[in-house]
Order: C-alpha cells, then structure tokens, then sequence
C-alpha cells in the first residue's frame, strides 16, 4: 500500500498537487464560519451561488471537457438541502467546514492521506484504461484511496495454457475505456430541448466518464477483465460481480489495489474457474457530490420518466449498497436501510411492490402495528401517528422547566413550565433544550475497515467514519448533522386542552424583547412592530384566546386587539400606540381575514398591513387549518413576515405525512420547506413503503415539535395532565319499519346505481355524484325528513310547534260538539284537570298506562302515540278515514292530534300557557305535527334519562348535518330544554354570545348543539359532561377533537359520549371502514372534494359501502 | 310470538271480573282461541239458553277485531247455520278501543234485538218478517232443543 502512495505521489506529475485541498484544510483552521455558506432561507438562494460557481467552471472546460473529469459541485438538490439544513453535511470541501468536530474528522482523514479531492482537474480518460495500474492513476499526489474491504469472489478465465497467472500473483482490474463520443451527442441533443438551467446540468453531466443511456443498456460494457502484470488479459469478473463494479469503476468512485489470484489451476483453459480477491479502494472522488441531478420538480411529476440523470444516480446508489453489502459494510449509526430498500431501486420493482403491498393491507386489518405501518398506503393510522411522534417524546419528560415572569398571573402545572422552556430556547437560539446531536436523517455512518498492512491489521488504529446517503448515493466524510436554524417550532400538545394558550401566553410574557436587528435586515425598509405577536386562529376560538390572553395576565401588560370584522383598526396605529405603553401587544385575527387580506394584496398594487409588518412572532392555533399548501389561507399564512414562528395544534398529522408539509412551510424550516424535496424524501419513499420516510419524520419532528399527551407521566410518574375519565358508549338503534322502507329505498337504488358505475368503470368519474348518494344515505339514517322532498306530503318539520292554548282549546271543543253539549263539556274539563293532576290514564288500545298521551282534539280521547298512530296507519291501509278508537268520531288525522306535555320543569317556573290559579303543575298540549326519527327519539330519550338524574345538565349534540340540528332544535323545544346552536352559518358574534349563554350557571338543564366544522376544534367546552354524537365520522381522529372540546383541562366529571348507530344502514359500514388500518378517508371522501375525482383507496372505501356482505 | 299485553290483560279481567251471563275461557294451549258461553237474555227467545261460542284473537289484534263463530244451533237472522254472526263492530265497525268483553256483550245484545233488516241468514230473516211470532216460536224451540242447559 505505502510503496503504491509514493509512486501516486511521484508519477503522477501531469496533474497539479491540489493547492485547493490545502486551502480548504486552512481554512478549517482560520475561518470556523465561512460567507460561502448559503443561508437555509430558500432553496433558490441556497442553490444558485453555487450553480453560478459551476457554471463558470463548466463555460472554461467546456473546451477541453473530454479532458475535465473532476466533478465539481453539483446541483441537486439534496446536495443543496444538506448544505444548509446541515452545515457540515456536505463532502464538498470547497466549503470550509465550520465546526470543530468536522476539523477534527478530516484531520485524521489526512492523517491517513485520505483527503478528498476537489475540482482537480483529472487525465482524460484513456482508450483502455488501467484503473489500478500507476501509470493511469489519475490521483494528485497527496490524496489517496482509502481501504473499504476486500471482495473473494469467483473469476472465470478466458484464455488457454500455462503461465498466465498463478496462486498469489497480482491481480489487475481493467475496464474498457467509454466512448464519450455517443454519450455527448445525446446529452446535447437532449439538452438543447430543456430549459437553460437543466442544460448545465446536462454538459455538467457530460464531462464526467458517465455511461451514457445507450451504454448502460449495453451488458457487454459491463466487462471487467483480469490481467496480468504484463498486461494481458486472462480472465473476467463473473455477471453478477461486474455488472455493478463496473459501474462504480466508471464513476471513478472505487479502485483496486493488491488484489490477487487465490487460486487457479495451472493450466488455464477458457472458463477455468478463478478464485481472485479483490481490495477495494474507495476513490477520495467518490466523496464528491455525484454529478448529475436527481431531483427535479418536473422529474417528480413526470411519472416514471426516469432521466438518464436519475439513472446515473440510482445505479450509483444501488451499486454502492451493493458493495457495502458485500464487503459486510454495515452502518454504525443513522437508519438501518432494510432489505427493501436495495430492491426498491429500480423504479418498476417499486411499484410492483406497492401494488402487492396494498393488497397485503386490506387483507391484514388486525395486523402488527410495526408492519402495517411500513405496508401501509398514504393514509396513517393512529398507530402510525404514535410511532412518528415517539421519537420526538422520548426525552421529553426530562425537559427542564422555566418559570414564567411576574406579568403573567396564573400558576403553571410542571409539563407547562417545561413546555414554556422547550419555547424559551426555541425562540431564543439556543440550542434545543433537547439534545440535537441528532444525525441528518437521510444519513447513515459507516466505519472505514483496518487496513491490512502486510497481512496485518493495525487494532489500535481509531476507526474512521464515513457517511453514506442510501437516498442519493452521496458519500461524506462529514458529520451531516441535522440542525435547526428556525426559531418557532410546534406546539402539538395533546388532542385536547392542555392549555396551549396558557402556554403561549406565558411565552407571550417570557420572551418579549425585540429579536437583535440582524446587519443584514438593516437595509429592508420593513415596517415592525417590535414587540407584536400576532394570533392567528379560526374564527370561533377569537374571543377565547383574547379572553385567555386578558385572564393569563397582570392587568395592563399585555394589549390584546382583535382583528377582526368590517372594521378593522389599522394596524399602523397599534404601532404608534406601542411607543407610548409599557404593554405588549397582541392581535388577534382569523384565517379567513388574512385570507381575504392576502387576497387583497395580490391584486394589483394591493396593500395589506398585516403583510407589510414584520411581526416578532406569528402563533398559529389549530394550524391544520393550512394543511393543505396550495388553499388560499395556507399561502396566506406562508406570506407573513415573522422573526419567530409557532404552530399550535393537536394534530400536526391529520392522517398523512404531508400534512406536515404545510407546518414546515410556514416555519420555513429548511430544506422541509421546499415541496419537491419533502415529496421526494418523504412522500415518495412512504408511498413506496419505505420505512425511512417514517424515520425521517421522526427526526424532524424532534427538532421542531413538542407533544405531550394527557397519559404522559413527569418525571415523579405522575400523569402531566389528570383528566376525569371518558366513558364513550355506543347504543345500537333499530330503524322503525317506517324508516326500514325510506332508507331500503334509497339504499337500493343507490347501490343499483353504484354498481352499474362500478361495472362499467365509472365510479372515479362520477365520485361526486357516487358522494351525493352517500350522504344522502348517511341522511337518511338520521331522519327521514332529510331526505324526504318537502312537497312528498311530508310535514315541514323544521316548524315551530305550536304549544295550544288549553283555553282556546276547550272553547273549540265545544264549538265542535253538536250534541250533548253539557256533558261533554264536563267531559272535557275533566280529562283536562286529569291531565293536570297526572293521574294515570288506560291506553284503550294497549290497556296500559298512557306514556305519552296523545289526545284526540275532537272527543278529548287519550291514547298512547303509537297505539292511535298505528290504529291509523291500519285504518288508512284499509282505505277507511281514521276514527276515534273509543268513540269512533272522525276524521283524526295524525297531526291533529294533541300531545299532552308535562314539563319537567322546576314547579316555579309556570309553563307560560297556562293560567297557574287553575291549574298547578305546568302541563300542556301541542300538536303532533312533529314527526321523530328513531335516532332523535333516542336523543330524547337519553335527554330525559339525564334530566332525572341530573335536573341542571349540560350536554353537547354534534352532527354533521346542520338540517338535522335544526330538527333536533325542535324536537328539544318540544320537550321544552333549553339549546343553543353553534354551527358555520352563524357569525362570530352570535356563535360568542351562543358559547357564553351556554356556559353561563343557570338551574336548568342546557343543550349545544354543535356542527362539526364549526365547532370540532379549539372551543372549550367543559361546562358539560355529556356529548351525543349524533353520525359517526369517517376520521375518528376528527370525532376524537370534537369530544376533546369537553374532555381537556378543566373539566371535573367524568365526561360521558354516546354514539348513536342505527343497525344495518350505511352507518355500520362507515364504521367498518373506520376500523381498517388503511382507510382514515381522505378529505375527497368527506365531501369537501376538489377535483370531484377520487383516488382507488377512495374506490375501495366506497366499495365497502356498496358492496354486498 | 309472544302474546301481546293487552291479551293478557283482557284474560285477566275476563276471569277476575266476568260479565253476567257471559264466560270466556282460553285454550290452555292456544291463548288466542276462547271458549265462550252466552246466556240467552231473559225476554228473547233464546232465554234459558246456554250458547256455545268460539272466538279467537287474530295476529293483527287489537288492529283487527276477532274472529267469533257460534257453535250452538241458533234460530236468529243474523247468525247463519255455520254459526257466523252478521254484527258491525265485528267488521268495518271494528275499533282497537272495543274489546272480547264488549264483542260478547254486543253478541248478547244481539240476541235480545235481532235485526232481519241486515240479515245473514235470508230464511230466517224472511221468516221474522212475515210473521215474528211464529219465528220467535221457532227460536225457542231451536233453544230447547240445542242450547239447553
């Protein structure tokens, strides 16, 4: 090895000593942080300077570029993320390393006279080039090949006699020269068709000895020979050895050294077995960033149009796994690349993969959680989600706390200390209160192997690190750390209340001093409010948060405005105020306004304050609001100006990995933030059940994101959060034979029609509509009036019943008699003073005890509701008017009927229609004109059953349908409870007044009735302790946050959710579909579609509705 | 299926507290299906007469009005010689407020004021129209002969 180097350093005199490396190794030691370093501010930034610098370099060689094989910096942009996510991440040396650990790295590396060479111009390549012989070497004195590992393997000979090769002699490793000639004519040919800044990338391409695409198809280029010292060829590398060495050979990336024949026979003949081994060198060039582009917007979208680039790339990175593989290289450190992940390279292999992987999902529905997650399709389930937010909470209970200053007025619980820590140093620079040694996640350490010097092996000698990117087929000798340059992060504590405004606000108070004017923003003309936090929240939860904010703070040091409404307050005089007060302000606003506010400012020359301020810190409450990039609010909120950012909500990850996306956006936390890189990253490798994409989440979410959750334990193994318990029940209903008919109908057809869309292919076609079917169906098991056209004869439901005056009542009664009017006045009377004093009263029909009496306005009669209903029914099937079972007066009809009510109310309170000197309790008639459903009669029911127990209850119904609200409004004045409606049609101020009656302390029992899109997030509700959900939810995680609005912080009963289910409908399917792993529904299956196109997992959601048992 | 409440009901009441005149008894295994006996009210024809009836509860009852049949040989216009009654509330003036007791005091009743004017039997109806005192003869004779005590 040693006599080898020295004639390295002496031959080799056609290439000049490279003064770059020992200009790069000073200015390790002289400049720790170099201008050079291209600031994580964006992607373009980040990448053009050193395209410049390429280019410049290109232009000149362009001339003699048969002759330039030094690869240069490359563009891709992997290579640019790791320049400024990781400082030190890159091998490209041009950059002086800035820190001390990377020094202290490439020192020993030249320790070892492994120093990586850069740009140095290289031999051109020769016709038959002798890689491993020294007078082709193409290494600059001073650098040298390390030692990777040696390969046995079996050879096969080509030749026929005797004294070709023996046991023992010196191998050489020889590979046809490549014909640039074809190669370039493409590259150019290509080139010229794509735009400028690809074209460089392509002549860049071109300089170097790559295959080109004709040659890599070409097997027999992958001929590797073994000659002799003498140079003649006796014997080649088999198939499956050379089909990969050649490629490494070709990339310049490994050599061999001292490889010798182990065994042969004497007497060679063609295809005699050889035994050769083979020591691998790795090229110093090899840590060069590769030299093609990988990844480019356009290349992502176009789908499997893999470029020749790409290729290039991807037999690089196969073929280097392929040698670590085999020379036993395994990763110390960073993700373990499984087995998938080599056969996974090859694009068709991938997606074949997919395609069994998804068929292995559905069948597995009770599957291992460590399994499903890697076979599992773009959705995530919960389990998924506990995995990904693991890491991030694994050292959290060990977090320090921090208390908050004086101005802040309440007391905080120990995991809000900490959380106001974790912020503290967030916002302040510091470095994370977490450990954040972390190593970049696309990175893997490898340990370079103990050279044998002379058969022996140096154990004292320090192993070296080397790192790999099993992603791009990057090598360094860099540490590529993962580093956070963003001050913010996301506040994910839990699903429910944990007091995230509390948090905030004490952080508010915390950290309110100006960010340090940075020398480069003193130029920018930006109008600041220095010590503004602005709050952006959905519009329900304003006026908690400003409520909050007030309630958190010693009067007067926090000025909290709303911004919010027609009348805006310029946000300029905040500012002039802000000069004159010691109070720090806030303003509130909504999504919707800063939506409408950035709309405003992309018209021509529009002008937006709350754009134009840079704000020292912007909040984001319930941040999945943005999830989705391309919605107007999410780019609105990427155009803020902000020193400090922070998301806060309790699900960061609805149900797929790119949600996360938008949250990184708005944090600007580099390189996340650029979409075509944590597409190819992270969404492209999970849908191609990469395990790695979900181990590249859990790094960043362990740099940016804090997630607590009530069953976490403090240090002391105490629960952070002690929450009364959640009983959640289900109670199965039975549809009425009624209601079977309606819904069997709409059913039927509906199937009928999906089933023929199906057959034919349609379905994606027609989603909408298929969508409309559906939530027809999910009506129709709600209550029949919903799907039922009002002009079907049906009653108009959403009316307000009636109450009867019995005064005007009994008049009418007597009025109407024609015969006997003394007696049936008394007779009258007297069912009305029973009525008062609630005496029992016989079903004539059933013979029983009257439940709900229902009184025949004509006669006075009583009979329970659904004997006389069904004794009409029976009548009207016979074709008969309907008559007074006991006295056989006619015509009743239905809604004539008079339901007798007695309220539940405190004695105190006088029903209203009645005179109270007459009569005592507060009894009173209505017309039947409300026709229930069996869901809503269970509501009642349950409602009644609470009310006796608890007379001054408070209880939340959510539905999604806001027309079913409205009939369980009526239905609740029917029963005369008391409900307050808070739904997406009413404005802030109503849905603020709405929230305060409902908390306000009455004796009275109360009801909120709540859709979910308005209120499934934020509200704070824990005045109540019961919810009823009325429909179930394709996302559980969104059921979930509506029933944590009552079950957070704050709450003291045990909290009691009710789902009602009607057996048999759509509603058993939603929950089957609910149950499997893969199958969290898209946004599209809510009913919120954009495109009105869905995706096949969609397909198959849907297939499960219609399909047959 | 299990017997509705208000049959149950109806038994009890029946047994507990019968109408004068009137028996009604269950089959012990069919709880629908009732024995019955009618006394002829005094002043008719069929006075001293003791009238075997049956009577059994459809599915659909109450909705329904019961199926009642006499058994016992009767002269009268509005019962034919298969013992089928001719009565309103037992057809279309049938309501669920009506009840066995009510059906069997109406049948009583019945008894007391046939109607040839509704008739269910023609010859017999023909023949209390033309001539009712030698009808009601018949009657009785009809009474003494079959429903006897």
């Amino acid at each position: 090895m040693s006599n080898k180097a020295l004639f390295f350093a002496g031959s080799d005199d056609e290439i000049d000593p490279p003064p770059v490396n020992g200009a790069a190794s000073d200015a390790n030691v002289s400049q720790p942080s170099t201008p050079l370093d291209p600031r994580p501010g964006s992607p373009s930034i980040a990448a053009v300077p050193e395209k410049r610098l390429f280019l410049v370099d290109s232009d000149e060689e362009d001339a003699f570029h048969s002759a330039a094989r030094a690869p240069g910096p490359s563009v891709l942009p992997d290579d640019r993320a790791d320049h400024s996510s990781s400082d030190a991440g890159l091998p490209c040396l041009e950059e002086a390393p800035r820190t001390s650990s990377v020094n202290s790295i490439s020192s020993q590396l030249s320790d070892t006279r492994l120093s990586p060479a850069v740009s140095s111009p290289r031999p051109p390549p020769l016709k038959k080039q002798r890689l491993a012989s020294p007078e082709n070497s193409c290494h600059p004195p001073g650098m040298e090949d390390a030692y990777i590992g040696c390969i046995v393997g079996n050879a096969w000979s080509t030749v026929k006699g005797k004294g070709y090769i023996n046991p023992g002699d010196e191998v050489l490793i020889e590979r046809d020269a490549l014909e640039d000639k074809t190669g370039r004519v493409k590259g150019q040919n290509k080139a010229a068709g794509d735009k400028g800044k690809k074209r460089q990338l392509t002549l860049k391409s071109m300089m170097n000895p790559q295959p080109s695409k004709k040659f890599t198809k070409r097997k027999i280029d992958a001929v590797i020979r073994l000659t002799n010292k003498a140079g003649f060829e006796f014997g080649r590398l088999p198939q499956d050895l050379s089909v990969w060495i050649s490629r490494l050979l070709d990339l310049d990336m490994i050599t061999f050294k001292g490889s010798t024949m182990i065994d042969c026979p004497t007497v060679l003949h063609s295809g005699a077995d050889l035994v050769v081994s083979l020591s691998v060198y790795i090229r110093a060039s090899a840590f060069n960033p590769p030299s093609t582009s990988g990844i480019e917007t356009s290349k992502i979208f176009g789908l499997g149009q893999d470029t020749e680039e790409e290729t290039i790339l991807r037999e690089r990175k196969t073929a280097l796994l392929t040698l670590f593989d085999m020379l036993n290289l395994r990763p110390r450190r960073g993700a373990q690349i499984s087995r998938d992940c080599h056969v996974s390279n090859t694009g068709s292999e991938s997606r074949s993969e997919r395609s069994t992987g998804k068929k292995k999902v559905k069948t597995e529905i009770v599957g291992d959680g460590e399994e499903v997650e890697v076979e599992d399709g773009e959705e995530l389930s919960d389990n998924d989600l506990q995995l990904i937010y693991r890491k991030a909470q694994r050292n959290d209970q060990a977090l320090g706390e921090m208390d908050p200053p004086p101005t802040f007025s309440l007391t905080l619980r120990g995991y809000q200390k900490q959380a106001l820590l974790w912020m503290h140093s967030m916002e302040s620079g510091e470095k994370s209160a977490r450990d954040a040694t972390c190593m970049h996640p696309l990175w893997t350490e490898y340990a370079f192997p103990a050279e044998p010097r002379e058969g022996l092996i140096d154990l004292t000698e320090d192993e070296k690190p080397f790192y790999f990117n099993p992603y791009s087929g990057e090598l360094s000798l860099e540490f590529p750390k993962s580093e956070l340059k963003l001050k913010g992060g996301v506040l994910a504590d839990g699903k429910m209340g944990m007091g995230k405004t509390i948090m905030l606000s004490a952080l508010i108070h915390t950290n309110k001093d100006p960010e340090p004017v940075r020398p480069e923003d003193e130029g920018k003309k930006v109008r600041q409010l220095k010590l503004a936090t602005l709050v952006v929240a959905p519009a329900s939860l304003l006026l908690q948060w400003s409520e909050e904010l007030q309630r958190s703070s010693v009067p007067g040091t926090l000025r909290v405005t709303v911004w919010h409404g027609q009348n805006r307050l310029e946000l300029d005089a905040l500012h002039e105020d802000d000069e004159n007060r010691k109070s720090i302000p806030v303003v509130i606003t909504s999504y919707g306004v800063l939506a409408s506010e950035h709309a405003k400012l992309q018209k021509s020359n529009g002008q937006s304050s709350v754009f134009q301020i840079e704000w020292l810190r912007v909040i984001l409450d319930e941040a999945h609001h943005c999830k989705s990039r391309t919605s107007k609010t999410a780019r609105a909120v990427y155009a803020l100006q902000a020193k400090r950012r922070w998301a806060v909500t309790g699900t960061p990850i609805v149900n797929k990995l790119e949600d996360l996306y938008s949250l990184l956006k708005f944090l600007n936390f580099f390189p996340w933030s650029a979409y075509p890189f944590f597409r190819s990253f992270i969404t492209v490798p999970f849908l191609a059940h990469d395990p790695k994409a979900i181990e590249i989440v859990q790094v960043i979410l362990e740099s940016v994101l804090l997630r607590r959750e009530k069953s976490m334990r403090d240090s002391n193994g105490n629960r952070i959060v002690e929450l009364p318990a959640k009983e959640v029940s289900i109670e199965k209903l039975q549809f009425t034979p009624a209601e079977r008919i309606i819904y069997d109908s709409i059913y039927g057809t509906a199937k009928r029609n999906f089933d023929q869309l199906n057959a034919k292919g349609l379905v994606g076609k027609n989603y909408t509509h298929v969508l409309a079917m559906l939530m027809r169906l999910r009506r129709a098991v709600l209550h029949p009036s919903l799907v039922v056209n009002p002009d079907d004869g049906s009653q108009d439901c959403s009316s307000k019943p009636k109450a009867v005056d019995l005064d005007t009542l009994i008049p009418d009664v007597l009025k109407d008699s024609n015969c006997e009017e003394g007696s049936k006045n008394a007779f009258a009377e007297s069912v009305l003073a029973n009525l008062a004093n609630a005496s029992d009263v016989e079903c004539p029909i059933c013979l029983d005890v009257v439940e709900t009496p229902l009184i025949i306005p004509r006669c006075m009669h009583q009979c329970c509701r659904d004997c006389i209903v069904g004794h009409l029914t029976a009548c009207s099937e016979r074709g008969e008017e309907g008559r007074c079972p006991t006295c056989s007066q006619g015509p009743v009809k239905e809604i004539e009927l008079m339901e007798v009510v007695r309220s539940k109310n405190v004695l105190e309170e006088q029903s209203p229609f009645f005179d109270s000197n007459k009569i005592q309790a507060a009894i009173s008639l209505r017309r039947n004109d409300f026709r229930s459903s069996t869901k809503l009669d269970a509501l009642l029911q349950n409602l009644r059953r609470l009310q006796d127990q608890d007379p001054y209850f408070r209880a939340i119904v959510f539905s999604q349908f806001t027309s079913f609200l409205s009939l369980i409004s009526t239905a609740l004045d029917r029963e005369r409870l008391t409900w307050y409606r808070f739904d997406g049609t009413m404005d802030t101020k109503k849905r603020n007044a709405a929230i305060t009656e409902f908390r306000q302390n009455e004796r009275k029992p109360k009801i909120l009735l709540i859709s979910l899109k308005a209120g499934g997030v934020g509200l704070n509700l824990t005045t109540a302790n019961h919810v009823f959900m009325m429909d179930c939810w394709w996302n559980t995680a969104t059921e979930h946050q509506a029933i944590d609005r009552v079950h957070r912080l704050g709450q003291e009963k045990t909290v009691y959710v009710k789902h009602f289910i009607v057996e048999d409908t759509v509603e058993g399917r939603i929950l089957q579909i609910q149950k499997r792993k893969t199958a969290i529904v898209k946004e599209a299956f809510r009913g919120t579609q954009q495109s009105g196109k869905g995706d096949s997992e969609s397909l198959e959601n849907l297939k499960v509705i219609f399909g047959d048992d | 299926m299990a017997l509705p409440k208000r049959i149950i009901k109806e038994t009890e009441r029946l047994v507990a507290d019968p109408a004068p005149g009137i028996s009604a008894a269950p089959h012990e295994d069919n709880l629908r299906y009732f024995d019955v006996t009618i006394e002829g009210p005094d002043g008719s024809p069929f006075q001293n007469g003791v009238f075997r009836l049956e009577l059994f509860l459809p599915e659909e009852y109450p909705m329904a009005p019961p199926k009642v049949r006499f058994l016992t040989k009767i002269y009268h216009p509005n019962i034919d010689k298969l013992g089928r009654i001719c009565l309103d509330i037992l057809k279309d003036k049938w309501s669920p407020a009506l009840q066995i007791r009510t059906v069997l005091l109406s049948i009583q009743a019945l008894l007391s004021a046939p109607n040839p004017d509704d008739p269910l039997a023609t010859d017999v109806a023909k023949h209390y129209k033309e001539n009712e005192k030698d009808a009601q003869r018949v009657s009785r004779e009809w009474t003494e002969k079959y429903a006897s005590k």
